[in-house]
């Protein structure tokens, strides 16, 4: 029944992984496992100070414990489930017994929530690397997502002779875009651990460093349901040794109240039927109160404040914004940007074009898994917004697709020492072929016609910097300058503010023509030589009309 | 006149199967010599029916496509942007051209493109993928794995030697439906430079050699059995991807000679501004005088009509 229950929780959990993704309606929730989360809420209301509305949804959550106990563990978290069931590969044949250390690593996990959320508290988010939900995210994103990806291209190469003799045209030309990521190997290295912990006792996990189950564990005993033992009980001690979360003490008829799931392992175990799960509005039990030392306490509580002291005050956080970091399109301004995502990947797994990327060390040690864009591998689609609406804590804000559009990531800067006609006077046009604004026109110079930023229409969406055909680096790059980043207010009246207009424009082209294919009389040419463009207005100093 | 006509349908039948596409043919298509069709339908009208129109008056859809052939028409679905860019063919002459095949008992028609924008996005914003949803037997598909091309070799080519081509044409009948659009490295973008998009590689188009040698030497090897261009809107400038300035031209072009519908399709519009000639676009001259087509539209047969 649990097993049924949380088998479904894990597939919902992968179903709304995978609606995460170009054309995802507006209504639908995709990222709703992580807004449920009541830890990566606090966590980015906290470090961000602002008030997050989608983080409303935790609530839910958190009213659900409050009213029935910690189920959430053993009957929804996909993590939960993920270690249970690779629990049977693995360590069904290992005979774990119980950890001396028990009672001492069970305070970790609220040792890592108070580290957590001081280091919210001075700033920085740092629930992102061990909660349970933005690390199965993240490694569904980076890890599963691709393999799995690649696994069916491989069955339908394997199935392609079939199907192109069957005449299934569809199936014959089907063939999956390969999703790539940076800091697989590290995600998978995290998840590998989270897993391999399980050897040393069944639910380590959980047991001992889930910092969200510490979280909901300070407000299960609140529960309605509770775990009874009636004089049935002959003390064999069968339910000790079944309980996954080692909630029953030495004492049987004694439950450890914040560590029970109320998973009911050990009412099924029982030879007496001792065990019941009643409806009981009695008080927290003796073993319920929390027993964290002063001093751990103290240590965890100093150690997040440390931490956080060490990933801000530093050289990163000076430099922000004069990095060569380009962000999604609506992320919020640099400080708060950290300060607000959860590494969770939902914006990579979503992007239609594969561009947005984890960044390692790019921005420190606060922007470890934050999302960037990649523009020499693909770039920022324009019929695309969906990063925006699968974010859970809106670290990139969810706009229309208009808007969206003026939600300007940077500008593409021409680099004339490698572009193929500035340097060698070739015919390329790609940037200019490729560009959905029209923001690259032709010029007239030297005799031919080159390629030309128009600043004012380009909003950094990096086509031009994907496509341009120069090996290694392209000739035509975007860089950050003239990002627009809002908390909040419209994209659209900021652009227009700047005079910035990604709309077309299409009569400044006719410096196209020479040169550009069609052969103008040679008379005719010099007839219509158009005056050249770049020819230096006289200027007026700055300040007068 | 009859016999003769489908004298040089089963050649070209002939052609197409038993050689794939058209390998090394030296001099002159002989349909140009040989002909006694309109060697181009100009029919002015609305997408789909200007089309029908169109093909009616080169002789019937049946002069290209026999029974249980496998068709590939080869739109320009390049861009992820609406109709109304004219960045991309008309949906609906799509539509037109595939419905017609399958009425000349094509087995299959598949409408193929290598697009430049995300394979996904592109279908669906052409509109190509939905007008052709409820047709059984024609299928919409963007391909942009390396695994769906083959290399084959250009014998005349010039600057190319050998390319990788769509797999799919090489034993196909291959219509090309290209739009009517500006083109900043090559002036126009019609059926010759539309070919780009059956090939894998287009980059070196742009950085390794002339273009429009590239494009001739690509029309050696891939020569469409007929071409239609989708005249209906015309972007005269900020081609090719746009926006650009789009005129409405209401126009199908037809004809079995892709050189003579470039050709005529560079006159019906001021591209950028100005009134060009087909002999002023360098890579239409150079197939021209490599004997893959004629240029000048005087010298050629055109049927005029309107629906």
């Amino acid at each position: 029944m649990r097993k049924t229950i949380q088998a479904l929780s894990l597939l919902l959990f992968t179903a709304f992984f995978l609606l995460a993704t170009y054309r995802l309606p507006d209504w639908l929730p995709a990222d709703i496992y992580l807004r449920l989360d009541p830890l990566l809420g606090i966590n980015a209301v906290i470090a961000s100070r602002e008030f997050i509305a989608r983080v409303l949804w935790s609530l839910l959550l958190v009213g659900a414990t409050l009213a029935v106990g910690r189920f959430f563990c053993a009957y929804v978290c996909p993590l939960g489930a993920s270690i249970d069931f690779l629990d049977f590969p693995f360590f069904r044949k290992v005979r774990r017994g119980d950890l001396k250390t028990d009672s001492r690593l069970r305070r970790w996990k609220y040792f890592l929530l108070i580290v957590i959320i001081a280091a919210a508290v001075a700033g920085v988010s740092l629930a992102y690397l061990i909660d349970p939900i933005a690390l199965l995210t993240r490694f569904y994103t980076l890890v599963l997502y691709p393999l799995t990806i690649a696994v069916v291209n491989l069955l339908l190469d394997l199935l392609r002779p079939l199907s192109q003799g069957l005449g299934w045209v569809g199936l014959a030309h089907l063939h999956y875009p390969q999703p790539v990521y940076y800091m697989t190997a590290l995600t998978l290295v995290i998840f590998g651990a989270v897993i391999a912990l399980n050897r040393l006792a069944p639910r380590f996990w959980c047991r001992y460093l889930c910092p969200l189950g510490a979280l909901l564990s300070l407000i299960s005993p609140l529960g309605v349901f509770k775990r009874r033992v009636n004089e049935e009980c002959n003390r064999c001690m069968a339910c000790q040794k079944a309980c996954p979360m080692g909630a029953i003490p030495e004492d049987p008829l004694k439950t450890r109240g914040p560590e029970c799931i109320q998973c009911r392992e050990c009412a099924g175990t029982c030879p007496q039927k001792a065990i019941s799960f009643p409806v009981s509005f009695s008080g927290i039990g003796e073993y319920s109160r929390f027993d964290l030392s002063r001093r751990g306490l103290f240590t965890s509580l100093a150690g997040g404040l440390t931490f956080g002291f060490i990933a801000i005050q530093n050289p990163f956080t000076l430099l922000q914004g004069r990095r060569q970091l380009i962000r999604p399109p609506g992320a919020l301004p640099e400080t708060e940007f950290l300060r607000t995502c959860i590494r969770c990947g939902e914006c990579m797994k979503s992007c239609v074009t594969n561009t947005l990327q984890p960044c390692l060390w790019e921005s420190g040690m606060t922007g470890l898994w934050t999302p960037k864009l990649e523009p020499r591998m693909a770039a920022c689609e324009p019929n695309c917004n969906v990063c925006g609406k699968v974010c859970p804590t809106q670290a990139i804000r969810s706009l229309s697709l208009e808007e969206k559009t003026y939600a300007r990531i940077g500008t593409a800067v021409l680099r004339k020492e490698t572009c193929l006609v500035w340097a060698q006077n070739k015919m390329c046009l790609i940037c200019d072929e490729i560009c959905p604004y029209n923001a690259i026109v032709f010029r007239p110079v030297e005799g031919y016609r080159r390629p030309v930023v128009v600043a004012s229409r380009c909003n950094g969406c990096g086509y031009c910097e994907q496509r341009c055909p120069v090996k290694g680096e392209s000739a035509i790059v975007v860089m950050t300058d003239g990002e627009i980043r809002l908390k909040e207010g419209s994209y659209i009246a900021e652009a227009k503010k700047l005079n910035l207009e990604f709309k077309p424009d299409p009569g400044d082209d006719k410096f196209v023509i020479e040169e550009s294919g069609f052969k103008v009389d040679q008379e005719k040419q010099k007839e219509e030589k158009l005056p050249p463009t770049e020819e230096p207005a006289p200027q007026k100093p700055k300040g007068f009309l | 006149m009859a016999g003769d006509k489908r004298g040089i349908s089963r050649r070209q039948f002939l052609k197409a199967t038993a050689a794939g596409v058209t390998i090394g043919l030296a001099g002159y298509p002989d349909f140009l010599t040989a002909a006694e069709e309109a060697d181009l339908a100009v029919i002015s009208g609305e997408p789909a029916a200007a089309t029908r129109k169109a093909l009616e008056a080169l002789g019937g859809i049946g002069r290209f496509v026999k029974k249980g052939q496998r068709v590939v028409i080869k739109p320009n679905m390049s861009f992820a942007k609406t109709p109304d860019f004219a960045a991309t063919t008309h949906p609906l002459v799509v539509v037109a051209v595939a419905q017609a095949c399958l009425e000349a008992g094509a087995r299959e028609v598949l409408v193929l493109d290598h697009t430049l924008q995300r394979a996904e996005l592109c279908l669906e914003r052409t509109g190509i993928r939905d007008a052709c949803r409820n047709m059984p037997g024609v299928h919409v598909l963007a391909l942009q794995d390396r695994k769906f091309f083959q290399e084959i070799r250009i014998p005349q080519g010039k600057v190319l030697d050998r390319v990788e081509v769509l797999k799919d044409i090489l034993d196909s009948v291959l219509i090309s439906v290209p739009v009517a659009k500006s083109h900043s490295a090559t002036g126009v973008s019609l059926g010759l430079k539309g070919l780009m998009g059956l090939i894998w590689d287009r980059d070196s188009f742009h950085s390794q050699f002339n273009i429009n040698q590239g494009i001739a030497d690509l029309a050696t090897v891939i020569r469409p059995q007929l071409t239609i261009l989708d005249a209906t809107r015309a972007m005269a400038s900020g081609g090719p991807g746009g926006p650009g300035d789009v005129k409405k031209p209401n126009l199908i072009i037809a004809g079995v000679d892709p050189v003579a519908v470039d050709s005529y399709g560079v006159g019906i519009v001021p591209w950028y501004g100005r009134n060009f000639k087909g002999r002023q676009v360098e890579h239409l001259l150079i197939a021209h005088e490599r004997g893959l087509g004629q240029i000048d539209v005087e010298k050629l047969k055109i049927t005029k009509g309107t629906v």
